[in-house]
C-alpha cells in the first residue's frame, strides 16, 4: 500500500472480486440478501486491503471466515495470503473472545454490585461522574470498531482513526460504483 | 559549575507555579530550618571533636560537581538558611589545605550573594518550599557526605539496582530507630523524623541517604581516617579531577560520590515527590499512558469533522461515536443502493474495469485528475466543462472515471466540514474538485502522520502537493 490512491485501488479490486464471485455463487437473491452480500464483500475488501495489520482489519477476516457462507467469499478476497490471514485473525481474535466473555461476566457482577450501592443514598462527585460518561462512551466505541471490545483504551483510540480512514475510503470506492453503475443504467 | 550556573539561575526564576503553594508550606520550611540548625550543631560538634573531620566537612561543599538540580537545591539551601550560608562562608576562609579550589568555588556563592536580592525570594518560593522531602534528604545529604563515610560496606551499593531496595532498607530501619534512640530528647524534631520515615519506605534512594547518613553519625571515627587521605589530593586543579580524585583515592566508596547525585534526578525532575504521592512507577506509567491516549485523541479530534470546538473527553467520544455512527451507515445505505441498482448483482464488471482497468481505477483517486487530463485531450476543454453528456459519449468506457467525480466530491463536501458557497454548485464540479481532493490528503497526512510515530511501516505516504498542483494544471487546461 503506497498511498491512499492506490489503498483505494486495492481495495476496489479487490471488492470487484468479492462481488464477482458473490455473483458466480447466487444467481437470484432478493434486495436485502444483495444488500448483505455487497456490505459483505465490501467490508472484507477494506479488511483486506489493510492487510491485517490493524486489530479491527482481522476482527474483520475473523468474523467472517467464522460464518460458512461467508467463508469462500474470504478465501476468493484475500487470495493467496487468505491462509495466513485467517489464520492469525483467528488466533488474535479467538483469546479476544475468551477475554471478552470473562469481562462481561465481570461487568455482570459489577452491575449488580452496582444497583445493590445505588439503593442506598450516596453524594456523587462531579469527576466520577465525569469517569462513568467517559467510560459508557468508551464502551459504545468498542462496540462499533470491530474487535474493539478486548482492546484496551489507548490501541482503541488508534484502532478507531485507522478505521475512519479506512471508512471513508470505502465509502468513496462505493459511491464510485453506485454512480457508475447508475450511469450505466441510464444510458 | 561554571556551566550549571546560568541554568541554575534560570531554573531559580522559572517556576512560577510554586509561588502558590509556597504559603502552605512555609511552616514545613521552618520546622526544616530548625531541623538544619539542629543538624549544623551536630556537624559542629563533630568538628570539635576532631579537626580532621573538619576537612571531611568541607569537602562536600566542592565536591558536588553539580547536576543542575542537585545545585540548585544546594544553593536553596544556601538561601534559605543564613545559619547555613555563614556556616559555608566561615569553612570557605578557615581551610586553607584546599586553597586551589575555592577558585571555582567562590563563584558559587558570590553569585548568591549577588542574586541575594532576588534569589532569596525565589529560593523561598521555589525551592525552599519545593517538598519537604527533597530538602529533607538533601539537609541529610550534607550530613551524609561531610563525613565521606566507608561505613556502609560496598556490596549495598552494588546491589543499588535490584537488591538494594530489600536489604538496606532493612538496614534503614533499625538505624533510623537507633537515630530516633539518640533525639528523643528533642521532642520537636521527632514529627518531620516521623515524616521522613513515610517517605523512605516510598523511595529507596532516599533511605540510601538516610542510612548513611545515620551510619556517620553513630560511627565518626573510622571516616575521619578516610577523609584525611582525601584531603591532599582534593588540592588538585578543577573540581571534575576533585571528583576523580575521590573516587580513587577513597577506593571504598568511589560509586557513592560520583553516584548520589545522579541517580535521585529523574525522580525530582519528572515527579514533584509532593505529599508523598506518584513516586512510584505504576503512577508514572499511567502518567505517560494517559499523556498518549490524549495525543492520539488530537489527532482524531482533527479527523473528526465538528470536534474541533469541543472539549472534554466525553463529548469528543460522542462526536467521535457518532461519526463512526454515520460512516457506517453510509457504508449500509450505499450498499442497500448498490443492490437497488442492480438486480441481479452483475455489476457489469467487465464493462467498468475489465479492458482499460489501469486507466479508471486511479478514477477513484478521490481526484480524479489524471483522467479528467486525459479525457481533455481527447475532447475539446471547454466540451468538457459545459457538457459532461457529450463527453461521457465520447469517452465510452471512461465514464465512470468523469462523471462521478463532480457528484462524488459535490456530496462529500456536504459532509465534510469545508464549506462551499453555493455559486459553485451550480457551475461544473470541477472547480470545486481541488478544494475537496486536498481536503481529504490533508486528512490523509494526519493520518500519515499517526503511522510515523507508531513506528508502523508507513501505510499512507503522501503526496503532500497533488491535490494543489493538478488543480493548477485543470485550470491551465480549463
Amino acid at each position: 500500500m503506497a498511498s491512499p490512491s492506490s489503498f483505494k485501488q486495492e481495495l476496489l479490486k479487490k471488492w470487484v472480486l468479492g462481488l464477482q464471485s458473490c455473483c458466480s455463487m447466487a444467481k437470484d437473491m432478493g434486495i436485502s440478501e444483495r444488500k448483505k452480500a455487497i456490505k459483505l464483500s465490501a467490508d472484507l475488501a477494506m479488511a483486506s486491503a489493510r492487510d491485517g495489520r490493524t486489530c479491527w482489519s482481522r476482527a474483520v477476516i475473523a468474523n467472517a471466515s467464522k460464518q460458512n457462507e461467508s467463508k469462500i467469499l474470504v478465501q476468493k478476497i484475500l487470495g493467496s495470503e487468505c491462509e495466513r490471514l485467517v489464520k492469525a485473525s483467528s488466533i488474535g481474535f479467538s483469546s479476544c473472545n475468551k477475554r471478552f466473555t470473562s469481562k462481561r461476566i465481570l461487568r455482570r457482577s459489577c452491575s449488580s454490585l452496582r444497583r445493590i450501592r445505588r439503593s442506598a443514598p450516596k453524594r456523587v462527585q462531579a469527576s466520577s461522574i465525569a469517569k462513568r460518561m467517559v467510560k459508557k462512551r468508551t464502551q459504545l466505541l468498542k462496540g462499533l470498531v470491530p474487535g474493539g471490545e478486548s482492546m484496551d483504551e489507548f490501541s482503541l483510540i488508534e484502532e478507531t482513526l485507522d478505521y475512519i480512514i479506512s471508512l471513508r475510503a470505502q465509502i468513496d470506492v462505493m459511491r464510485c460504483l453506485a454512480d457508475a453503475s447508475e450511469r450505466l443504467k441510464s444510458q | 559549575m561554571n556551566t550549571a550556573l546560568p541554568e541554575m539561575l534560570h531554573c531559580l526564576q522559572t517556576p512560577p507555579e510554586n509561588l502558590v503553594e509556597s504559603v502552605a508550606d512555609l511552616t514545613m520550611l521552618e520546622r526544616k530550618r530548625a531541623q538544619l540548625k539542629r543538624q549544623l550543631q551536630q556537624q559542629q560538634q563533630l568538628r570539635q571533636q576532631s579537626q580532621q573531620r573538619y576537612f571531611g566537612e568541607t569537602q562536600f561543599y566542592v565536591f558536588p560537581q553539580p547536576p543542575v538540580t542537585q545545585a540548585q537545591q544546594f544553593q536553596d539551601l544556601i538561601n534559605n538558611d543564613p545559619a547555613l550560608r555563614e556556616f559555608v562562608n566561615r569553612s570557605m576562609k578557615t581551610d586553607p589545605g584546599l586553597a586551589n579550589d575555592w577558585p571555582d568555588f567562590g563563584k558559587y556563592p558570590i553569585t548568591n550573594t549577588g542574586f541575594g536580592g532576588k534569589t532569596a525570594d525565589f529560593g523561598c518560593n521555589g525551592f525552599g518550599t519545593n517538598s519537604l522531602g527533597t530538602d529533607q534528604s538533601h539537609s541529610v545529604s550534607i550530613s551524609r557526605t561531610s563525613s565521606c563515610p566507608p561505613a556502609v560496606p560496598l556490596p549495598d551499593e552494588k546491589g543499588r539496582d535490584s537488591a538494594f531496595v530489600a536489604t538496606p532498607s532493612t538496614v534503614g530501619r533499625e538505624s533510623f530507630k537507633k537515630r530516633k534512640a539518640d533525639k528523643t530528647q528533642n521532642t520537636k524534631i521527632t514529627v518531620p523524623e516521623d515524616t521522613r520515615d513515610k517517605r523512605i519506605k516510598t523511595d529507596a534512594e532516599e533511605t540510601k541517604i538516610t542510612v548513611q547518613s545515620t551510619a556517620t553519625t553513630t560511627r565518626s571515627t573510622p571516616t575521619t581516617t578516610t577523609t584525611t587521605v582525601t584531603n591532599p589530593s582534593n588540592s588538585n586543579d578543577t573540581t571534575t579531577a576533585n571528583n576523580k580524585s575521590n573516587k580513587e583515592t577513597t577506593g571504598d566508596s568511589p560509586k557513592d560520590n560520583s553516584k548520589t547525585p545522579e541517580v535521585p534526578k529523574p525522580d525530582y525532575i519528572h515527579v514533584r515527590a509532593r505529599r508523598g504521592q506518584a513516586t512510584d512507577s505504576h503512577s508514572l506509567a499511567e502518567r505517560v499512558r494517559r499523556e498518549k491516549i490524549s495525543e492520539r485523541m488530537k489527532y482524531l479530534q482533527d479527523l473528526v469533522p465538528g470536534c474541533n470546538k469541543i472539549t472534554g473527553k466525553a463529548g469528543m467520544l460522542d462526536e467521535i461515536i457518532n461519526y463512526v455512527q454515520s460512516l457506517q451507515r453510509q457504508v449500509e445505505f450505499l450498499s442497500m443502493k448498490l443492490a437497488a441498482v442492480n438486480p441481479s448483482l452483475d455489476f457489469n464488471v467487465d464493462n467498468f474495469f475489465g479492458k482499460e482497468s489501469a486507466q479508471t481505477f486511479p478514477a477513484c483517486n478521490g481526484n480524479s485528475f489524471p483522467t479528467v487530463g486525459l479525457s481533455s485531450e481527447m475532447a475539446n476543454p471547454a466540451y468538457l466543462q459545459f457538457n459532461p453528456v457529450q463527453q461521457v459519449v465520447s469517452c465510452g468506457g471512461l465514464d465512470m472515471a468523469i462523471n462521478p467525480p463532480d457528484e462524488m466530491t459535490i456530496r462529500r463536501t456536504s459532509s465534510t466540514p469545508i464549506s462551499m458557497p453555493e455559486a459553485f454548485l451550480d457551475t461544473t464540479g470541477f472547480t470545486q474538485a481541488p478544494h475537496s481532493s486536498s481536503s481529504w490528503e490533508m486528512d490523509l497526512q494526519g493520518l500519515y502522520k499517526v503511522e510515523l510515530q507508531q513506528g508502523r511501516p508507513a501505510a499512507f505516504p503522501t503526496h503532500p502537493f497533488t491535490g494543489t498542483l493538478e488543480a493548477n494544471n485543470l485550470k491551465m487546461e480549463m
